[in-house]
């Protein structure tokens, strides 16, 4: 019942529409753009029950902030539907435990434990390449800034293959070495490529050095950002994904692409991945 | 300056509950004020883009009304625009986007703003200026002499807003007000 009600819900949201202060007089069908999630800021609010159906802020105070029986509606409609992966099931538990009436999850802009991941094209020695770069936000006086977090080259990645290689018996530095003052080194830098068996087993590289520095030896160069979405790890036992879906159905923009539940050390080892300093 | 001096008032007056700006949010009625000042710019800017992708303006006027729309924006910005064909971005300076529109190669252009327009909230910055975004969407049509339409498509125009604190001398009173500035737009041609 529900859900049909907020069907119909979004097919008058166009009405609603004419009440309000507008840019243009063009005036085709435009319940799409009304049911859309157009931006991130409008996920947060929509997940939180901070916004009307017509799209105005609410406030504390306000007939409606952060009604449960609303939110729950919303929340069902964050979800990407045309994704079948995430089971009825998955989505009915995680608004049950998010939205549960005792202690009703918030997602917080400025609470930290999300991700932006950035799909880019730059150029590496002149070819063209894709990276993902991890962005966190970060408070400065008073005010946030995006920061990166951390960066996926597999470039990068290629270049430390094995380390903890537990198969390799021919690269290695013999123990007595240290007594020939370590003469045999020019052995092991004659073959740059075989270097990564010498490191040690659980030696965890920092891509994001090897970015700044391939940057600023002007070897990668930016040429374009590919695509965005969003990591969130603010939901006590769930991780999920925002992706943005560019489509002309109610059910687009900002949605769930992805969830998952996840234990708190699944959630600190996930978290790993998109920054280093977690 | 008579504009300036509107909005300053404006801004002053139309609330009396205002708030210093060195907290770090913004009182929901400051929040409104600050909000219609910036859709008027964002209105500005739809009507300017208007005029200048109209084959019926004269160039010598087109060229008058991209030095108003340009000054809407910061120094600096730039429009990014990507299509339904194409994954990755072009950028192009605000000035340099304009005039590549006053010149698109159809004899007739027909550009038509949705009423729909989004607001988010204002975040601060580490200097202290608030930013905004304010999604709008937009019908284009190219139309060719003898073919007809050959061209349509309806983008969604993310539209950066600056909010910055400032002062005036006004008959040796100092008055503040917020002055708002747009900047990086980004255009996506949405789904058919």
């Amino acid at each position: 019942m529900l859900r049909v009600n907020y069907f119909l819900l979004f097919f008058l949201l166009p009405l609603f529409a004419i009440s309000q202060g507008s840019i243009g007089s063009f005036s085709p069908d435009e319940t799409v753009f009304y049911a859309q999630t157009k931006q991130m800021n409008q996920f947060f609010l929509r997940f939180n029950g901070e916004e009307d159906i017509q799209g105005n802020r609410l406030y504390p105070g306000d007939p409606g902030f952060r009604d449960l029986k609303a939110r729950k509606g919303y929340v069902k409609m964050l979800f990407d539907q045309s994704n079948t992966s995430i089971s009825d099931d998955t989505k009915f538990v995680f608004i049950e435990q998010a939205l549960n009436k005792k202690n009703p999850i918030f997602l917080d802009f400025h609470g930290g434990s999300w991700f932006a991941e950035v799909s880019t094209t730059f150029l590496y020695k002149k070819e063209k390449v894709t990276i993902i770069l991890y962005l966190e936000l970060e408070k400065q006086n008073g005010g946030y800034k995006w920061m990166f977090s951390n960066v996926y080259f597999d470039r990068f990645e290629s270049w430390f293959t094995h380390v903890n290689d537990t198969a390799n018996l021919k690269f290695f530095i013999h123990p007595m070495s240290h007594e020939l003052d370590f003469m045999n080194l020019h052995k092991v830098f004659r073959d740059p490529s075989t270097l990564d068996y010498y490191l040690k087993k659980d030696y965890n590289p920092d891509m994001m050095a090897l970015f700044v520095m391939e940057m600023k030896n002007n070897n990668l160069s930016f040429v374009s950002v590919d695509n965005v979405k969003f990591h969130i790890f603010q939901v006590p036992g769930w991780y999920f994904e925002v992706s943005y879906f560019n489509r002309n159905e109610m059910n687009s923009g900002w949605l769930i692409s992805n969830i998952l539940r996840v234990t708190e050390q699944e959630k600190k080892e996930l978290l790993q991945h998109y920054s280093r300093s977690n | 300056m008579r504009k300036l001096l509107f909005l300053i008032i404006a801004v002053t007056f139309s609330t009396v509950t205002f708030r210093a700006s060195a907290q770090d949010n913004l009182s929901p009625q400051r929040k409104q004020a600050i909000d219609s000042l910036a859709l008027e710019k964002v209105r500005d800017l739809s009507k300017y883009i208007s005029i200048i992708g109209d084959k019926e303006t004269q160039w010598s006027d087109a060229q008058r009304v991209i030095e108003r729309a340009v000054e809407l924006f910061m120094e600096s910005s730039e429009i990014g625009v990507s299509s339904l064909n194409r994954q990755d971005v072009n950028y192009y300076k605000v000035r340099e986007y304009f005039d590549r529109l006053m010149q698109l190669n159809y004899s007739k252009v027909a550009i038509d703003w949705y009423k729909i327009q989004y607001v988010s909230d204002l975040e601060r910055q580490p200097d202290g200026t608030y930013v905004g975004v304010i999604t709008v969407y937009q019908r284009f049509q190219g139309y060719d002499k003898e073919k007809g339409l050959v061209y349509e498509d309806t983008t969604k125009k993310d539209i950066t807003v600056y909010v910055k604190r400032k002062e005036t001398q006004i008959g040796g009173r100092t008055i503040g007000f917020w002055d708002v500035m747009l900047g990086d737009i980004r255009v996506k041609e949405t789904s058919k």
